[in-house]
């Protein structure tokens, strides 16, 4: 009876050999996940349970109330539909552009390098820099938007000012700032195509929209997919845009989930409604990201 | 057998997960001892021996050049105590990075807070009331400017040291009233003439009046009115659990920007305070509002002549005044009592006439202490620039009363936003009693979790 017991013991001990270099391995990245997103991770959802007094230490239990209040607020609801209006309006807008541009760069021209880097070079202004610009470019009495409609005598708009043009003023240096980004890769992506797929199908008389529509896209497909559930992850999180242009404003118009959780916890000091809130988004965008797995993978073409 | 395992790894995930919990949790256990430890502690020095101590600001641009120049001012005339001023962002991200070492050995000597966090500091256990040191110095508390103490007298204490105070105005475009035919000498006072002046101002380039989308313009509206923000008279009788100001006073001013912005007189520049100052600076609206610290600026970069004027009160009621705005000094609690000591001996260098005087005329912001403006630089500036004064008369004449002594409530920043959504809101055609009523109700909301979690 004992000597099986060790034998098993022993031989659990030496099945587990290979799971066990597999964490030694894997130690540090659990340990920095753990301190940084696991640790914080767990808070969140226990603060979402609380009412927090003011050093946001939880206070009273209140169980779902939190949500329950969520999902009854007009202006939580109103955050989630301008949030998945901004994902609409930035994501498929952006990686259309940057895909364009990256298709005509690709070609090779002399000095094409030099279109590269600009196309390229709004990944290297930081959000709050170029946030700056585009809010004296929206201003409202010495803007250069309104300075150009002027001289077409065409009627003024009040950029960041009017909630319906808000959050679409928002997209727009949205989608100038994230289209460098998607450039870079999707560039990446279209350099590593293999050069004969494109000379056999030239030599089988293939117009450049067949080979684009049966050769590119297809074999850019790993890198198209990566870029859409980078955006898509990128949308539901942005921050600084908002913070800079409009704070939320106006009416509430442009105060994304994002911004509307920073509000709560760091200037209203209610930590367990933003608490909530997170829990939300990160349940948003964990079905989104799975649905995009399901669903978009499949028409991924990997090599 | 394999399911097993992977429970067993799940399981020692979870287990160094606690570990880390634990680490965390004896990390404040250290600091708690350095807590008992602090008593008999040790105070910073520099090699000459002065006691240095940190102060936190939320002051850039001018206000922080004059800042930087007294306090170095201070340092160099004496020979014990060395001030260290360090910026620390707006005021609500330098509260916040204050309510991280708040109460520790690690918070700043001197913290400036804004006059809305007033309640919250009081009730944070963050801080020292200044009252104490008054009391045990004889310091003469008299000589400083009654309707600032009054702000942040609570309880018959003063909590903290006033230091940059400001009040709205209402600035408006001299040459603009002249071409309309209006008065540039006499703006108009109440909500009628004003009303009626904007309709006569506007232009096809140029929109009548124009507030900030900023909570702060609206309170002072209600307040000149002899109305109160929350009820327990204005939270200085107790805890408030209600908003008041969606009554008849409240209304009255959203009634007031309803009226112009309906009629197409009312400009809409937003809640950025350049914005607005751009907007009156390159013409685009007559008359607006802005704070007594802005007025310098303005006056000399604006291409034309301004006029400095009351805010305009309602019709039906008497004018009954400002709500101070700005920040004061809030001494922390829990530092070496060498280090509050310069504290004070600081705060006390800042409320002499001379450093008023220099600040006044650097920045805009009031002079705590009036005897700076008879000082001959305040004189002299004011002849240069008559509008100067008309701030600082506005707020001497202003009638001391609960409405005018301004709310006490600790969760003013989120009722702002409130404020500033019915703002947006009646701008955007929503019936003013409707907008105000959401703000009202979003307000109470916040007071009561906060009043439930005190």
């Amino acid at each position: 009876m004992m000597v099986s017991q060790t034998k098993a013991k022993k031989s659990v001990w030496k099945r587990s050999l290979d799971a066990r270099t597999a964490l030694l391995y894997l130690l540090p990245s659990i340990l920095l996940f753990s301190v940084f997103v696991f640790y914080p991770m767990f808070r969140t959802i226990y603060l979402s349970f609380f009412l927090t007094d003011q050093n946001g230490n939880a206070a009273l239990f209140v169980g779902l109330e939190n949500y329950t209040y969520l999902l009854e607020s007009v202006a939580f609801r109103n955050s989630i539909k301008a949030t998945f209006l901004f994902v609409l309006y930035t994501v498929p807008t952006g990686i259309i552009i940057a895909l364009i541009l990256a298709l005509l760069a690709n070609e090779k021209l002399k000095g094409i390098g030099f279109f590269r880097t600009i196309y390229s070079s709004t990944m290297g202004i930081s959000v709050a820099a170029s946030s700056v610009i585009w809010l004296f470019l929206f201003h409202p009495s010495i803007g250069m938007f309104n300075k150009l409609l002027n001289i077409f005598n065409l009627p003024q708009v009040e950029w960041l000012l009017d909630p319906t043009w808000a959050l679409l003023s928002v997209s727009l240096s949205t989608i100038w700032l994230n289209t460098g980004f998607s450039f870079l890769i999707l560039l990446g992506g279209l350099q590593n195509i293999d050069e004969h797929l494109y000379e056999s199908a030239r030599i089988d008389g293939a117009s450049y929209w067949y080979r684009l529509r049966r050769i590119t896209i297809p074999m850019l497909s790993p890198t198209l997919f990566f870029i859409v559930t980078i955006s898509l992850i990128n949308a539901f999180q942005t921050f600084g845009q908002i913070d800079i242009l409009t704070k939320g404003g106006p009416s509430q118009s442009t105060n994304l989930i994002v911004y509307s959780i920073y509000k709560e916890a760091f200037v209203n000091y209610q930590f367990g409604t933003a608490s909530a809130q997170a829990v939300f988004l990160f349940i948003c965008i964990l079905i989104v990201t799975i649905l995009q797995f399901k669903l978009g993978e499949r028409k991924v073409h990997y090599q | 057998m394999k399911k097993k395992f992977k429970f067993a790894y799940l399981y020692m995930l979870l287990l160094s997960l606690i570990a880390l919990a634990a680490c965390t949790n004896s990390e404040s256990n250290t600091s708690e001892q350095n807590e008992e430890n602090k008593e008999n502690n040790e105070v910073v020095t520099t090699e000459e021996g002065k006691t240095v101590i940190s102060f936190w600001h939320a002051m850039s641009g001018v206000g922080q050049t004059s800042l930087d120049s007294i306090v170095a001012d201070f340092n160099a005339s004496q020979d014990k105590y060395e001030v260290q001023a360090e910026f620390q962002g707006t005021y609500e991200e330098s509260l916040t990075k204050l309510r991280s070492v708040g109460g520790t050995k690690d918070a700043p000597a001197i913290t400036q807070v804004f006059e809305v966090g007033t309640k919250y500091m009081i009730e944070s256990g963050f801080v020292e009331p200044i009252q104490k040191f008054i009391d045990e110095d004889k310091y003469d508390i008299s000589q400083l400017e009654g309707n600032i103490l009054n702000y942040y007298t609570v309880d018959d204490e003063l909590y903290s040291m006033p230091f940059n105070s400001s009040t709205p105005v209402m600035l408006y475009n001299k040459d603009a009233f002249k071409a309309a035919g209006l008065d540039p000498e006499k703006a108009p006072a109440t909500f009628s003439e004003v009303i009626a002046a904007a309709a006569k101002l506007k232009t096809d380039d140029m929109k009548g009046f124009s507030m900030l989308t900023y909570g702060w313009f609206f309170e002072q509206l209600v307040a000149t009115q002899g109305g109160l923000y929350v009820n327990e008279e204005n939270g200085r009788a107790g805890d408030a659990t209600e908003a008041t100001f969606n009554g008849e006073e409240g209304l009255r001013v959203f009634e007031f920007l309803d009226t112009m912005n309906k009629a197409g007189t009312f400009g809409n520049f937003g809640t950025n305070w350049d914005d607005i100052r751009a907007a009156f600076q390159s013409g685009k609206v007559a008359m607006y509002m802005d704070s007594s610290a802005g007025v310098t600026g303005i006056i000399n970069n604006a291409p034309f002549e301004v006029g400095v004027a009351y805010i305009p009160y309602s019709d039906e009621a008497e004018r009954k005044g400002v709500v101070i705005g700005g920040a004061s000094l809030w001494m922390s609690k829990g530092i070496a009592e060498a280090e509050q000591k310069a504290a004070w001996e600081f705060m006390k260098y800042l409320t002499t006439p001379e450093v008023q005087a220099k600040w006044h005329l650097e920045t805009g912001y009031f002079a705590i202490n009036p005897s700076a403006y008879d000082e001959a630089v305040v004189k002299d500036a004011w002849g240069k620039m008559p509008q100067l004064k008309v701030t600082v008369d506005q707020l001497q004449s202003t009638e001391p009363s609960i409405a005018t002594q301004g709310a006490l409530i600790s969760v003013f920043p989120e009722s702002r936003q409130q404020v500033v959504t019915a703002l947006e809101n009646l701008y955007q055609g929503m019936s003013p009693q409707e907008a105000l009523d959401q703000a009202a109700e979003g307000t109470n909301r916040a007071i009561e979790i906060a009043n439930k979690t005190k």
